[in-house]
């Protein structure tokens, strides 16, 4: 581990360009988040938490302003390059879990280890993390619209980890889960931070802003708190 | 491919919608079917020709070249070629080929009480050989005898031995007939096999052949003959007896007194309607494929609208843009498969039964040129389901993965 940050936003500023005229969703934004930090970033709607997420997650870049995912300058990378640190660097876990409804529970946490190695896994990877998650062999043939939305999590939560990224970006995890089952959701997150991966997570609910070390909090676009 | 995510992905979801797959494919199976069979029909029309003509292919045809202006018989030139004519022609061909006059005209022909109509041709005992197959009898021996063609002796019921009668009273000229002979009567010498379509004009299978003798006493004109056929010793000096030929004769090129025509001429122009006539079909059978990409394109739309979360999902975690387009470029390229794979038996089985039905034979169907036609109507099949995903697919990995995401 070094002081290097993982993630650097430096003076960030997205402006969406609007029929209505322009919108500023972020507004010159600078921040660090170093390597095993666990962060959560909070706000009211429309004080920029997705952008802020969507920028972290490199499906969007800067208007002006710099971002540097684990070193690299992304608005100087190529969409490709772009697409392939995305896949190698960053686990995605949303709160609609969002996994692929055509393919079974197994298919969707191989699925990032094919984009990566061109082939499907042969070294029993995507069943260990199934197994770590509390997914078994019978659940793993289910699509995803015969799982619960715990299992569904579950499913997600495994499928951001199998391609080892560093950095865990969580929006709302729990947002769709009853109490307890968002409280075992976050048990894995700690669990997983514990073990060295960075953790972001956006949340409104200030009891899942508590598992974070670090509390940041945005209005209107700008950083207002961060505890 | 097959173990392919993307693939797996493609026919899964080409399966989730299967009903609207089908029909989507249906319409590439009926374009497959149309361009094949037409295809098929044209080029085994054209084989056909091509066999029958190519029997008589060493053979030169000389009529008059007569332009018939008002009531019959006011020709404004000769309807027949003359015996100084003939005398050129031979001159013309030298050594090189044999020179075969005929005489000939249409009438009616009688055995007991069953008539039949046809040609009659009167020429050279001797030349009979040199053209036509005696299938069962002997030649032309006495001034009363004659050789039937098969087609006609099935149908008057004759065999050789028997007598039919000719009505003396041509359909054409020459009409100097003698009213005397109004039915004269002929012995059967032997049957002419079936010819086909030949180029030589010389169709004796509803026909029959007398010596140029009987022909004349019958129906006058000697020594003016409706056609002389020349047989060419070597096909690749064809062209240039033509051309001594004409040289010979046609010394006015304004109004030339006699026309040539062979086998390649007749061909050309027969294979040229038949071809105009097959692109016609094809271009039929191209728009049902047109129907049937506006179909395909439709259902891949469908396809890219109904998942655009999806998209957006495949995207978010590192999937990329080509690796979407190839996924929806299978789906299309699965489409086809089906359509053309269905459209290509079908095209063998009704291809078959339509060559077999309008031809009245398959024995060209198998042929490499003919069949040929199915897999090409399936390349084409396939490649225009591709070329309709193309957009449907370039629309899909060109979306934004947050707004994608956001779509319910």
């Amino acid at each position: 581990m070094t002081d290097t940050p993982l993630i650097s936003l430096v003076d960030v500023t997205k402006t969406y360009h609007l029929e209505s005229g322009d919108f500023t969703a972020l507004n010159h934004v600078s921040l660090d988040i170093k390597e095993n930090d666990f962060v959560a970033i909070m706000g009211p709607s429309g004080s920029g938490k997705s952008t802020m997420m969507n920028q972290l997650g490199i499906l969007d870049v800067p208007s002006t302003g710099e971002l540097y995912i684990d070193g690299k300058n992304v608005a100087k990378m190529s969409n490709l390059e772009r697409t392939h640190l995305r896949r190698d660097t960053i686990g995605y876990i949303f709160q609609k879990f969002y996994l692929i409804p055509l393919l079974s529970a197994y298919e969707n946490v191989e699925y990032p280890l094919i984009l990566k190695y061109k082939k499907h896994d042969t070294t029993g990877r995507t069943s260990a993390l199934l197994d770590a998650v509390g997914i078994d062999k019978e659940k793993a043939i289910h699509r995803p619209n015969q799982l619960s939305g715990g299992q569904q999590q579950r499913v997600a939560i495994a499928r951001a980890l199998v391609n080892d990224p560093k950095i865990l970006l969580c929006d709302e995890p729990t947002g769709n889960l009853d109490r307890k089952t968002g409280f075992q959701i976050m048990e894995i997150l700690c669990n997983l931070q514990k073990d060295g991966k960075t953790v972001i997570l956006v949340t409104h609910d200030p009891k899942v802003a508590e598992y974070a070390h670090r509390t940041i909090r945005l209005d209107d676009g700008r950083i207002v708190e961060e505890t | 491919m097959i173990g392919d995510i993307f693939f797996q992905l493609s026919v899964r979801s080409v399966k989730l919608n299967f009903t609207r797959s089908i029909l989507a494919s249906i319409g590439i199976v009926i374009g497959v079917v149309a361009i094949s069979a037409m295809g098929m029909l044209g080029t085994n029309m054209s084989l056909q020709v091509e066999d029958q003509l190519s029997s008589s292919a060493n053979t030169i045809v000389i009529t008059a070249d007569a332009i018939r202006m008002g009531p019959p018989g006011s020709s404004s030139s000769a309807s027949y070629i003359s015996k100084t004519q003939l005398n050129k022609i031979k001159s013309a061909v030298g050594t090189n080929g044999t020179v075969i006059p005929l005489y000939s005209t249409t009438t009616q022909f009688t055995s007991g009480n069953v008539q039949g109509r046809g040609s009659i041709y009167g020429m050279n005992p001797d030349d009979v050989n040199e053209f036509l197959t005696i299938g069962n009898g002997t030649n032309i021996a006495g001034i009363n005898e004659a050789l039937i063609g098969l087609s006609l002796s099935e149908s008057l019921g004759v065999e050789v031995g028997d007598r039919i009668k000719v009505s003396s009273a041509s359909d054409g000229p020459p009409t100097n007939a003698s009213s005397s002979a109004s039915r004269a009567t002929l012995t059967i010498a032997g049957i002419i096999d079936d010819r086909g379509t030949v180029a030589d004009s010389v169709s004796t299978d509803n026909g029959i052949v007398v010596s140029k003798e009987w022909y004349t006493a019958q129906y006058d004109g000697k020594d003016e003959y409706t056609q002389v056929n020349v047989i060419v010793d070597d096909t690749d000096m064809i062209a240039e007896i033509e051309d001594a030929i004409d040289a010979k004769i046609n010394t006015d090129e304004k109004k030339p007194s006699i026309r040539i025509t062979d086998a390649s001429s007749q061909l050309d122009t027969i294979s040229s309607t038949l071809s105009t006539l097959t692109t016609f079909c094809l271009a039929i059978g191209g728009i049902s494929l047109i129907v049937a990409a506006v179909s395909i394109f439709n259902v891949m739309m469908m396809s890219v609208n109904e998942r655009v979360q999806e998209i957006g999902i495949l995207l978010s975690i590192g999937t990329e843009t080509g690796e979407v387009r190839r996924m929806f470029l299978y789906e299309a390229f699965i489409l086809g498969i089906v359509g053309s794979g269905i459209g290509g038996l079908m095209s063998v089985v009704i291809g078959y039964s339509v060559v077999d039905a309008m031809i009245g034979t398959t024995e060209f169907f198998f042929m490499p040129s003919s069949i040929i036609y199915v897999p090409a109507g399936m390349v084409v099949g396939m490649v225009v389901c591709v070329i309709s995903g193309l957009y449907p697919a370039w629309r899909a990995s060109n979306m934004d993965p947050i707004d994608a995401l956001r779509s319910d």
